[in-house]
């Protein structure tokens, strides 16, 4: 136990004075969320405030037809009505972004209405997120002027307007709000800890491995009267506390950057301040655990094969794809917790953190995920320590 | 005291190795070491010499446990290399011109680091590390990192770091190499000084000069095979050029291998 905690306390030191280690294990994952959330907040609003405020250009084909729908377009302050197109050419002003509507009244519009049939009016436009709003105010006119037609319509029959109205259908959703957002925002969450988890204890390993290595430092460790596995136990901790430290920070980083945020509504703010309570973020982080050491064996085993830190990045760079791939996984719609997924490691501590936080993690499935991991955990110890004997391993060059 | 018994060390070559090994060669492995027997005594300073690739360095980490012959034993203050690799390593003080030093800890946190390490309590540390701090004149920069020190600095950390347990047994793998004759001076105040105080020292050297200088006992070896292995009296005395390298040479020439 001395001699874990002697090279524990010295390997903590030496990555807590390594610059680019501090930085992807507590700047990165404590930074990303505020500045993300403030970047997409402020270009968001930015392009909202410029959908709204606009004068939009539109073209109306009509041939009289639909005339007070055209006197309504032109009666808005809001609008400017380009005249003197064809039809095509307007389309492809819309396509290229000069035009924000184009509405073509059929030739029978009028007829078709004095029929009390439906009239057609084709509304072309170039949707893109921003433009919704561009869309909604243009789509108001033709609400209005709809409206209009019913109400004469319904006088004309001499109907009340609710007639229309057969079933009176009202929604009661009975998942609670916890659940609706865990299961939604729970989705996400995990992948980012999970990422972070990796990246934070990616450095420390490749530091703590083939950093050694390279550095020409292993001999000092070699020579001391020192069990090797007790020397890996020590590096081990120090990887995986990195590993967790970074999913620690990114949960803290997540949560300045909601409560540091006027964008959020206070009613979903409550909500997810009462998701990332402390016993969610303990469940979490129990999963993150047994996890991180599996990753810690995986990525420290890779360490001591490579000759330079150089070449450790490159072997550990394709298991990023291993680990955001499952964990990309939890995050498609359809795909649940079951026995089978609950053994599959990253995927199942993608879906548990999504369950836990929604409030309906099932505890037959939590223990087989708890089990599949700390089995992996173990797994990946041994082979690592068995790694860390081999002459052929530790010496090659 | 070092035994070293009918010892050898045979690497398997890894598909990349036997390419870069040249269309000529045969075999899935190396011999690096092949049948070595020497003894080194304390109170003495036993050289290993021979070129580069000799199988200076795998015999030394063979000695210092990091490496399992494959045949052969090996015993440090009669204690087996492979049964009790832990009494080994703690009698032990290993120094290589190769081994860095921490470069982001300070000079005392290392050596305290190697300290508790090799289990030394803290009176006798103190004692220990005040006692080399201030034979090698280190209070100065005890407490910069290391990677700001110098060269020679450097030097005198690894030096400190491999005494602070108190070591009945050195062993040197080309200490001196990448020093200049300043720097190079420290070594060798620290083998005469280890001898003196009755300790055993085996250092192995390409450098000539040093094998002159500072041994008692010397063993040749070429292609991991010994050429001469006797006192460093015999050795001259049976000198058959005129310098130590014109001898060496005539050695290796004249076994063959």
């Amino acid at each position: 136990m001395r001699t874990i905690v002697t090279v524990f306390r010295k390997e903590l030191i030496d990555i807590l004075r390594d610059r680019r280690t501090i930085m992807f294990m507590i700047v990165l994952p404590l930074l990303l969320f505020p500045l993300l959330f403030r970047v997409m907040f402020s270009v968001e609003r930015s392009q909202a405030d410029k959908a709204r405020s606009k004068k939009l250009r539109v073209a109306c084909l009509s041939d009289g037809n639909a005339a007070r729908f055209v006197a309504m377009l032109g009666d808005r302050g809001d609008v400017e009505i380009v005249t003197g197109l064809s039809r095509d050419q307007a389309t492809a002003l819309v396509r290229a972004d000069s035009l924000d509507g184009l509405f073509v009244v059929a030739p029978d519009f009028d007829d078709a209405v004095a029929e009390m049939k439906p009239g057609r009016i084709d509304f072309y436009f170039k949707s893109t997120d921003d433009r919704t709003i561009v869309q909604d105010r243009l789509r108001e006119t033709i609400d209005s002027f709809e409206r209009e037609i019913l109400d004469e319509r319904f006088v004309r029959l001499e109907m009340d307007p609710s007639i229309v109205d057969a079933v009176a259908l009202e929604d009661h959703n009975v998942a609670s709000m916890e659940e609706r957002v865990g299961k939604s925002v729970g989705g996400m969450l995990p992948y980012m800890f999970i990422i972070f988890c990796f990246v934070g204890a990616m450095y420390p390993a490749i530091d703590l491995g083939a950093g050694e290595k390279e550095r020409g430092t292993m001999e000092t460790l070699l020579t001391a009267p020192v069990n090797r596995f007790h020397i890996l136990l020590g590096k081990f901790g120090v990887v995986v506390l990195s590993g967790l430290v970074s999913a620690t920070v990114s949960i803290i980083g997540l949560y300045i950057a909601i409560r540091a945020s006027s964008e959020i509504p206070p009613e979903f703010m409550n909500i997810i301040v009462k998701i990332l309570g402390w016993k969610t973020i303990l469940l979490v982080l129990s999963l993150l655990l047994p996890l991180t050491v599996f990753l810690a064996g995986i990525l420290l085993s890779i360490s001591f094969t490579a000759r330079s830190f150089r070449e450790a990045q490159s072997l550990i760079t394709p298991l990023n794809i291993a680990i955001i791939v499952p964990a990309a996984i939890g995050l498609i719609p359809g795909v649940e917790m079951s026995y089978a997924t609950a053994l599959v490691p990253v995927l199942n501590v993608s879906l548990a953190t999504r369950e836990i936080i929604a409030g309906t993690m099932r505890p037959d499935y939590l223990a087989v995920v708890y089990l599949s991991l700390i089995t992996l955990a173990f797994v990946s110890l041994f082979v690592s320590a068995q790694w860390f004997r081999r002459e052929s391993t530790i010496f090659r060059s | 005291m070092i035994e070293v018994r009918d010892v050898f060390k045979t690497f398997k070559l890894s598909r990349q190795q036997k390419r870069e090994m040249g269309s000529g060669f045969q075999g899935d492995s190396v011999d690096a070491v092949a049948g070595l027997t020497f003894t080194c005594q304390p109170g003495r300073v036993f050289s290993l010499v021979g070129a580069n690739g000799a199988g200076k360095t795998t015999t030394l980490r063979m000695i210092a446990t990091m490496l399992r012959p494959t045949a052969g034993t090996i015993a440090v203050n009669h204690h087996d290399t492979v049964r009790e690799p832990e009494r080994v390593r703690a009698s032990l003080g290993f120094l290589t011109g190769s081994t860095q030093l921490y470069d982001r800890l300070t000079a005392s946190e290392l050596v305290r680091y190697v300290a508790d390490l090799h289990g030394v309590p803290r009176d006798q540390f103190a004692r220990r590390r005040d006692e080399i701090f201030g034979a090698l004149d280190m209070g100065g920069f005890a407490d910069r990192r290391i990677g700001k020190l110098s060269t020679g600095m450097k030097q005198k950390v690894s030096i400190a770091r491999t005494l602070i347990h108190d070591p009945g047994v050195l062993v040197l793998d080309e200490a001196t190499a990448a020093l200049d004759v300043v720097a190079s001076r420290a070594i060798v105040d620290l083998i005469r000084r280890a001898r003196d105080n009755g300790k055993t020292v085996l250092f192995s050297t390409h450098r000539l000069s040093e094998v002159n200088l500072l041994s008692d006992d010397l063993a040749l070896i070429h292609r991991g095979q010994l050429l001469f292995n006797g006192t460093y009296q015999e050795f001259s005395s049976q000198m058959q050029a005129p310098t130590l390298e014109d001898e060496f040479i005539r050695r290796v020439e004249a076994a063959g291998v």
